[in-house]
C-alpha cells in the first residue's frame, strides 16, 4: 500500500502470535541501548574481564606458555571451584553496574508522559509488559554473569585434561541458579524503582541506597542485638552465601573472616521475598490509569 | 444480525470508594456513538471501563458483543484508542512511535512501518513523522495520537476528547478526518466530547451522561429523519393567549422569560399562519429563528431533566 494515498484503508494482513508480541518492547528498547556511545562502551567494559580470565585459564592449562613467561605451576590459583566464584563476582558486580544504567529509564519513559494507556489499550496485559521490560535486563545481564562463565567452563574443560569436565560438571547448575536470582533480583529492582523515580539520577542512586542502606541497618542492628540476623538486610552478602555454598568453596572467604553465616535457604528466602516485593510495587504502579482515593 | 455496539447493563463502577457509573443501562447501535456529559459526568471512566482499564462492581459493558471485563483481551484487540491526555513517548521520532504501537497490537515489523508512515501522512504530518514526538505542538501530538489509534485499522476507534487543544482550522480537519474514517470502511466509532458540534458532525447517536447516569440516548439520525421544525420568537404583547391559539393550530408552545417563545411546528402549519395569529391577537413579532431541533436542545433537555430510574435521569 503506497504512502501516497491519502485515504484510510483497514488492515487485512497477517498478524504476529499473541505470546510473541511482549519482545516488541525487548527490541525496541535494544535498539535505543545501541544508539547510546557510553553504554556500548559500558558493555564492552563489563567484557573485558572475561578476556583477562580467558588468558588466565589459556596459560594456566599451557605449559609451553608457561616456560616461555618463566612461571611455575604452583605459582597459579588453580582453575577450580575457586576461580569460578572470582568470576562470578566480578561479573555480577559488573551486572549490578551495568543494571544501574540501564534499569532506570526502561519504564519511566513510557511513564512520564502516559504512555501506558496505548500498551494497555491492546491486546496485550500489564504481565506482557512487564515480561518484555525484564527481558530487556535479563537478557543484558546474563550476557555478562552466566554466558561468559560458562564459555569459561568450557574452555577450561577444553584445555584441561584427566577428565575435568566430568569432575567439574556439577558446577553448571549453581552458576545458573545463582545467576539467575542475582539477574531477576537486580531487573526486578530496577524495574520497580523506574516505575517509581522518573529521573535517571535518582532512579540510580536509589538503587544504590536499596543495597547500602539496608546493609548497614543490618549491621548496626547486629551491633546493638547482639546477633547476626541482620545481615539478611544485606543483599551483597545474602548473594555471596549463595554463590559459595552452592560452589561448595572449601575456602569460603566468609567465613575465614569469623563471621557467623546465615543458614543458604534463609539467603534464597530473601532474595526471592525482594523479588516479589519488587512484582507488588510493579503491580501498583503499571496501571492505565491512576485512581485517586478520596 | 449485526451486534450492537455498545450494550450496558446496570454497569456499576467505583473509583476510590467513589460511586461513578450508577447502574448504566442502554443499548447503542449505531456506527457512530457520541458520549455527551458535563465534567464529572462519567464519560471517561465509561471509555476505560470499556477497554478494561477498570472492572466493574456490578453489571456488564460489551462491545460488539465482547464482553469488557471477561473478554478484555479479544475486545482490545478490536480498539484503537486516543486517549485524553497526554500519551506518548517524547524521545521517540513520530513514525517510530506508531510503528512501535502497531507492533504491539500484532502487525509484523514491515507492515507496522509501511502502515505507521501511512496513517502519518494520511493525518497530515507527513513532514513531521520523523521529529521526536515531545517536540510537536498540542495539535500535532493530538494528531500522533489519533495515527497510532487507526495505523493497526482497528474495527472501532475510541476518541476521548479528540479536538482538546486544538485551533479551530486543526479542529475543522480532524473532525473532516474522523468523518473520512467512518465513511472509508465499516469502522466504528465512540466519539466523547464536550463540544456538541464535534458529535453532531460525526455520530449518529449520543449517549448523554450527567452525574454518572444516562441522561438520555438520542438517535441522531431518526431526530434529523423527524425534521422537527422551531421558532424561536421574540415577543411584545399578550403572550398567553397567542400561544393558545397557536396550540389550537396543532402547535406545541413553550414561553421563556422576556417574551421569548419556542414553537414548535407540524408541517401541515406554515409560518405565515404564525403571523396571522400574531396580528389578530395585537402580539408584535421582534425576532424569529427559524430552525430544527439541534443536539444542544436535546442536550440541554437531558440535563435539565432530574429523578432516577435504572441508571436513567
Amino acid at each position: 500500500m503506497a504512502v501516497y494515498k491519502r485515504r484510510y484503508n483497514p488492515y487485512t494482513g497477517s498478524l504476529t502470535a499473541a505470546w510473541s508480541r511482549f519482545f516488541v518492547l525487548t527490541r525496541f528498547a535494544f535498539l535505543d541501548l545501541f544508539k547510546s556511545r557510553f553504554f556500548v562502551l559500558l558493555l564492552i567494559l563489563a567484557i573485558v574481564p572475561n578476556l583477562f580470565f580467558a588468558g588466565y585459564i589459556f596459560v594456566a592449562n599451557n605449559k609451553t606458555v608457561q616456560l616461555l613467561m618463566q612461571i611455575r605451576s604452583a605459582d597459579f590459583l588453580a582453575v577450580e571451584t575457586q576461580y569460578f566464584i572470582i568470576i562470578m563476582t566480578v561479573q555480577t558486580n559488573v551486572a549490578f553496574l551495568l543494571n544501574c544504567w540501564v534499569g532506570p529509564v526502561l519504564i519511566s519513559g513510557d511513564l512520564t508522559n502516559g504512555a501506558l494507556s496505548l500498551f494497555l489499550s491492546r491486546p496485550f496485559s500489564r504481565a506482557d509488559y512487564v515480561l518484555g521490560k525484564l527481558a530487556v535486563l535479563s537478557i543484558l545481564l546474563s550476557a555478562v554473569t552466566w554466558v561468559p562463565c560458562l564459555l569459561l567452563f568450557g574452555l577450561q574443560s577444553g584445555l584441561a585434561r584427566n577428565g575435568w569436565v566430568w569432575s567439574h560438571l556439577w558446577m553448571i547448575l549453581p552458576i545458573l541458579l545463582c545467576s539467575a536470582i542475582w539477574v531477576l533480583m537486580l531487573s526486578l529492582m530496577s524495574l520497580a524503582v523506574s516505575a517509581w523515580v522518573k529521573l535517571r539520577i535518582v532512579a540510580t542512586g536509589v538503587i544504590f541506597i536499596a543495597f547500602v542502606i539496608p546493609a548497614a541497618l543490618g549491621e548496626m542492628f547486629n551491633a546493638i542485638m547482639g546477633t547476626y540476623w541482620g545481615a539478611l538486610l544485606n543483599l551483597s552478602y545474602m548473594f555471596r552465601i549463595v554463590l559459595e555454598r552452592g560452589l561448595r568453596d572449601p575456602f569460603r572467604l566468609l567465613a575465614h573472616m569469623g563471621r557467623h553465616e546465615i543458614p543458604v535457604p534463609a539467603a534464597w528466602a530473601v532474595m526471592i521475598l525482594v523479588c516479589l516485593f519488587c512484582l507488588v510495587i510493579l503491580n501498583a504502579r503499571l496501571r492505565a490509569r491512576e485512581t485517586v482515593r478520596g | 444480525m449485526m451486534l450492537p455496539t455498545i450494550e450496558l447493563e446496570g454497569l456499576e463502577v467505583q473509583l476510590g470508594g467513589r460511586t461513578i457509573l450508577h447502574g448504566l443501562t442502554g443499548v447503542l447501535k449505531s456506527r457512530a456513538i457520541g458520549l455527551l456529559g458535563p465534567n464529572g459526568a462519567g464519560k471517561s471512566t465509561l471509555i476505560n471501563t470499556l477497554l478494561g482499564f477498570h472492572k466493574p462492581i456490578k453489571g456488564s459493558a460489551r462491545m460488539l458483543g465482547l464482553d469488557a471485563n471477561t473478554n478484555g483481551k479479544a475486545l482490545r484487540a478490536l480498539v484503537g484508542y486516543m486517549p485524553e491526555n497526554d500519551a506518548f513517548i517524547a524521545k521517540m521520532s513520530g513514525v517510530r512511535f506508531v510503528r512501535y504501537m502497531a507492533e504491539i497490537s500484532g502487525l509484523p515489523p514491515d507492515q507496522a512501518m509501511e502502515r505507521a508512515h501511512e496513517a502519518f501522512v494520511y493525518v497530515g504530518l507527513g513532514e513531521a513523522r520523523y521529529r521526536p514526538v515531545g517536540t510537536y505542538s498540542l495539535g500535532m501530538k493530538q494528531l500522533a495520537k489519533l495515527a497510532q489509534a487507526i495505523a493497526h485499522g482497528p474495527k472501532v476507534l475510541i476518541l476521548d476528547e479528540p479536538t482538546n487543544g486544538m485551533d479551530p482550522p486543526a479542529r475543522k480537519r480532524l473532525i473532516e478526518l474522523i468523518r473520512e474514517i467512518r465513511e472509508a470502511s465499516d469502522i466504528c466509532l465512540l466519539l466523547s466530547s464536550h463540544l456538541l458540534r464535534d458529535v453532531e458532525e460525526t455520530c449518529d447517536e449520543v449517549l448523554i451522561l450527567r452525574n454518572g447516569k444516562i441522561a438520555s440516548i438520542c438517535n441522531l439520525v431518526e431526530e434529523r429523519r423527524a425534521n422537527r421544525k422551531f421558532l424561536e420568537l421574540e415577543t411584545v404583547g399578550v403572550e398567553a393567549t397567542f400561544t393558545a391559539a397557536l396550540e389550537a393550530l396543532g402547535c406545541e408552545c413553550a414561553i421563556f422569560s422576556n417574551g421569548r417563545i419556542k414553537v414548535v411546528m407540524p408541517d401541515t402549519v406554515e409560518i405565515r399562519e404564525v403571523f396571522k395569529v400574531a396580528a389578530d391577537r395585537g402580539v408584535q413579532i421582534r425576532r424569529m429563528n427559524h430552525r430544527r431541533d439541534s443536539l444542544e436542545d436535546i442536550f440541554l433537555n437531558a440535563m435539565e431533566q432530574t429523578g432516577a430510574a435504572d441508571g436513567r435521569i
